[in-house]
């Protein structure tokens, strides 16, 4: 009710704002100002040769300028870290930890830079690796990423990631033939 | 004058002419020994031409760590652009798109998990299950691509074992050394053989010039190194050691003559048989042997030093009221007698068996005999015979005091016995590196580097033929593979990287596909397999197509993995060497704490045609081979000397008597070294050689003459000063051999000389 009635109050002045839509570099800007998010996000993996989606939920959270952390707490506990260009997998329930430097692993790397680079807002990033459409949407924007290098085209032909204002929506990542459902919602 | 320098234009043009026919050559693989053993042939021939020489490891430093990964990618890409290197390792090396389907299509081929028992439903059900837990992991992408086509993992079990041991950190598409301070590191093979030094110094250009076309902000350097950098770096420095000092001894020595002379033409009639004998013993080593090598030139030419006497002492000689020819000819006996005595010195050389030792002695030899003969002949009809050249006279009063102590030298040679029987001499020189002519500043950054690329210097290995065929010598690197575990069980060495770990022989291919199930059994184990799991049935279609293809494939052989996989390719070629019609193989060991104990094993693998090899090993072995030849070849000299000199002398007592002050400088160098701790090498035998080749002059016009008044004197102690500029020029070099063989003749020229003198009996009055 209360956030209701502050926007009802907002109303006149972020009224010429959004008639205008917003475009990439506001975006971007305004993603590169946030400095630190926590959120939830649930993911539904649907991969042709498996006659299931392949569900899995957790928490997100970023802090500026390069570190990511994707903590899938079900149905299995997985923890990718991101951070100075290493990535750190872990996975208590089978006692596994591994570490390797991002650069060793293009199509790792491209996946990583597609969150962390709109998450940084971090236009240079995206643009190394993929080509970057934009749209602004009825609800927000959306963003279509294409890999430049042909190896990440072998894994991933396209990334469709949607937001409003400064927050992360969803993730689509498709690739060989399945798709990758990430939607992502701010932590209570 | 005129006639002289008209001698010496002739005999500069002669020689231009000579060295332009056939000129220097520069490879250091034609001055090092055939072996005598397979496997000292074969060490020394992969030492001189094989791939590990090629073999070029690069750092870039002195920029911050953004800056070094951007040069370290610039300058890679400017080296495969530039063609001349066939492969070239860096930061952004990974298996590219062709060669990664090449190898995923051979996959059963090549995973040494190809076995029956690989594909039966057991066998399957947890490679599906853990098929299933990866898809639900974050690195789904990945396992859906690879996952579905090779169930069984083989594909990423091979690039893993290929390309996973990789100790190199990699960051924005550089490899980093650990440590605190940035350095980008690359390596590059070059095309051409290791020990050519040209076609080295043609690929470090190639580098420096990728290098420098990435703009490196100031402060940012290319160090280089690898055994091809070694050759062009050994090669320059003998050449600016050479230069420098050659210069520096020429202007000192040219110095010391005109004071001695006070006249300029003197310069020239001395440079007239030294110039003539180098252009002897250069045609003499290019008629025997087709080239002369440029060291074997570096050190004829240093040894031909000693030639500069003869026109100095026929110049002193003389006498105020006789003509340059008859002064020739009355000292002839003696100077003939020193030359020949001198050059049978030099037999030791020839005989070492050593080419590069070999060519040298042949060089001086000759060298010596035409300056001999230039001196006699043909300098008495250059100068006109109204000219009056005459060494001004010396004070010689301390050296006078010096003349006709026997006891004296006597006793100092007891002191040099004794120094040698209390240190035992000086210790043989047993470490080839010692001997290299490569900065000891340069050798560490080489083991720096390999150490923090991860790639050892190729110590001990196994050598693997020959054999008629790859495919043979690929079947004997699997038999030692397996005949090698007990080995390594025991401790005696950590791994061995075999040729057949990047290409299994074809034999093995066939077995493989021979284990290869047919489609029919591959269905209905993937059904039972994947019972209960929610695999579609279609899911592992590509899995079933992709073994009906292995079982067709035509075996894999290093032609194919050269065109299509170039960095297998990479990792293989160097561990194959074809030599003629004979294909060999290479399998380095790593963690060999003890290449004695693993030999010993080795041999008793019983394994025909595999041969361990300690290159160190070897090469010590293969050094004291030469070192017992050219000490046999030493002593037969000294005898044929001492027989010469008592014919030349007619008498056995005054041959003794110049012997003496021979032998005796010979002792007390050695006892000098001992005491400067320099360990002896072969290069320090032949100094000696040269230094007693140099003795015998002064003994001989001192000691035998009976003519030992204050001009003999002055004579000799001229030459002794003239061989001191030089050699002691030649010690102050900071190329170990050069250093050695100077500073072992100007410690025994100046021993000889005082030597020589305590020898000599006192002046007769009549003189």
């Amino acid at each position: 009710m209360r956030a209701s009635r502050r926007a009802l109050l907002l109303a006149p002045l972020a009224a010429p704002a959004l008639a205008a839509e917003p475009t990439l570099e506001q975006v971007m800007q305004a993603l590169a100002a946030v400095p630190a998010q926590r959120s939830r996000f649930t993911e539904d993996k649907v991969i042709p040769e498996l006659e299931v989606g392949q569900p899995n939920e957790g928490t997100l959270s970023w802090q500026a300028p390069d570190r990511l952390e994707k903590h899938t707490t079900w149905p299995i506990d997985e923890r990718v870290t991101v951070a100075a260009g290493r990535l750190t997998y872990e996975r208590r329930d089978r006692g596994v930890q591994r570490e390797f430097a991002l650069g060793d692993q293009p199509e790792m790397q491209a996946l990583v830079e597609a969150v962390r680079g709109t998450l940084a807002g971090d236009l240079a990033a995206l643009r190394r690796h993929y080509g970057v459409a934009f749209a602004a949407t009825a609800a927000g924007w959306r963003m279509v990423l294409t890999p430049l290098s042909l190896r990440v085209l072998g894994a991933v032909q396209r990334i469709t990631v949607t937001g409003q204002g400064n927050e992360l929506r969803s993730v689509e990542t498709e690739g060989g033939g399945g798709v990758d459902r990430m939607q992502i919602a701010p932590a209570p | 004058m005129t006639r002289v320098l008209a001698v010496l234009a002739l005999l500069a043009g002669l020689g231009g002419a000579l060295g332009w026919l056939a000129p220097p050559r520069a490879n250091l693989a034609e001055f090092l020994p055939p072996g005598r053993t397979p496997a000292s042939a074969f060490l020394l021939r992969e030492l001189q031409s094989g791939a590990a020489t090629t073999l070029l490891l690069a750092a870039i430093e002195g920029a911050p760590k953004a800056e070094l990964a951007r040069l370290s990618r610039e300058t890679a890409a400017g080296l495969r652009a530039s063609g001349q290197f066939g492969f070239v390792g860096d930061g952004t090396l990974r298996l590219g798109e062709p060669e990664e389907a090449l190898l995923f299509r051979y996959r059963y081929l090549l995973s040494p998990e190809t076995r029956p028992e690989a594909f039966t439903a057991a066998a399957l059900r947890p490679k599906l299950e853990a098929l299933l837990d990866g898809l639900r992991s974050a690195a789904s992408p990945i396992l859906a691509r690879y996952g579905f086509a090779d169930p069984t993992g083989a594909f990423l079990g091979l690039a893993a074992a290929w390309l996973g041991e990789s100790r190199v950190a990699t960051e924005d598409g550089a490899w980093f050394a650990p440590g605190d301070n940035p350095r980008a590191l690359l390596v590059a093979r070059g095309q051409g053989a290791g020990l050519d030094a040209a076609a080295q110094r043609l690929a470090m250009t190639a580098f420096h010039q990728a290098f420098a076309a990435a703009t490196p902000p100031p402060g940012a350097r290319l160090l280089l190194s690898g055994p091809g950098v070694f050759a062009a770096e050994a090669a320059a420095g003998i050449e600016r050691d050479v230069q420098r000092l050659t210069l520096t001894a020429t202007l000192l020595l040219a110095g010391f003559l005109y004071w001695r002379f006070r006249s300029w033409p003197v310069l020239a009639l001395v440079a007239v048989p030294l110039l003539a004998a180098t252009l002897a013993g250069y045609a003499a080593a290019v008629a025997l042997y087709g080239s002369v090598h440029a060291i074997a030139l570096g050190f004829g030419v240093t040894m031909l030093g000693v030639v500069v006497d003869y026109p100095i002492l026929l110049l002193t000689l003389r006498r105020p009221d006789e003509s340059l020819a008859t002064a020739a000819a009355r000292i002839w006996p003696t100077l003939r007698l020193a030359a020949v005595s001198a050059a049978v010195g030099l037999l030791a050389m020839v005989g070492s068996g050593l080419p590069g030792l070999v060519q040298t002695g042949v060089f001086a030899g000759v060298g010596l005999l035409t300056a001999a003969a230039t001196t006699r002949w043909l300098l008495p009809r250059l100068v006109p015979a109204e000219t009056r050249i005459l060494a001004r006279p010396l004070g010689l009063g301390s050296l006078a005091a010096l003349r006709g102590r026997p006891r004296t030298a006597l006793a100092v040679l007891a002191v040099a016995v004794a120094v040698l029987a209390a240190t035992g001499g000086p210790d043989r020189q047993r470490d080839l590196a010692a001997l290299s002519p490569v900065p000891a500043r340069q050798q560490a950054l080489d083991a720096e580097l390999r150490g923090q690329l991860g790639a050892p210097d190729v110590r001990s290995l196994f050598v693997l033929g020959p054999t008629a065929s790859e495919g043979e010598m690929l079947g004997r690197s699997e038999a030692l593979a397996g005949a090698v575990e007990p080995l390594v069980a025991r401790g005696l060495l950590a791994g061995l990287d075999l040729p057949s770990r990047y290409l299994p022989s074809p034999a093995l291919q066939a077995s493989r596909q021979a284990a290869l199930p047919g489609d029919a059994a591959l269905a209905e184990a993937l059904r039972e397999a994947a019972v209960g799991l929610p695999f579609r049935p279609t899911a592992f279609a590509r899995f079933t197509a992709a073994m009906a293809e292995s079982r067709a494939l035509p075996p894999l052989d290093l032609a194919m993995l050269a065109a299509g996989a170039p960095t297998i390719a990479a990792r293989l070629s160097p561990l194959v060497s074809r030599h003629g019609a004979e294909v060999w193989g290479i399998a380095p060991a790593t963690g060999v704490a003890e290449p004695r104990a693993l030999e010993a094993a080795a041999a008793g693998l019983g394994l025909p045609g595999v041969l361990f090899l300690d290159v160190k090993l070897e090469m010590e072995r293969l050094l004291a081979d030469y070192s017992r030849a050219t000490l046999a070849w030493a002593l037969a000299g000294g005898v044929a000397v001492l027989g010469l000199l008592a014919i030349g002398l007619r008498s056995p007592r005054r041959a003794l008597a110049v012997a003496g002050p021979i032998g005796g400088a010979v002792l007390v160098t050695l006892a000098v070294l001992g005491l400067l701790r320099e360990a002896l090498s072969l290069f320090h035998l032949a100094a000696l050689l040269l230094l007693a080749g140099l003795a015998i002059d002064y003994a001989l016009f001192l000691a035998a003459g009976g003519t030992a008044d204050d001009a003999t004197t002055g004579a000799v102690l001229t030459c002794a000063v003239s061989t001191l500029l030089t050699f002691g020029m030649l010690s102050l070099s900071e190329t170990p051999v050069l250093h050695g063989i100077g500073l072992t003749v100007a410690t025994g020229v100046a021993a000889a000389f005082l030597l020589a003198c305590a020898f000599t009996p006192r002046q007769v009055r009549s003189a």
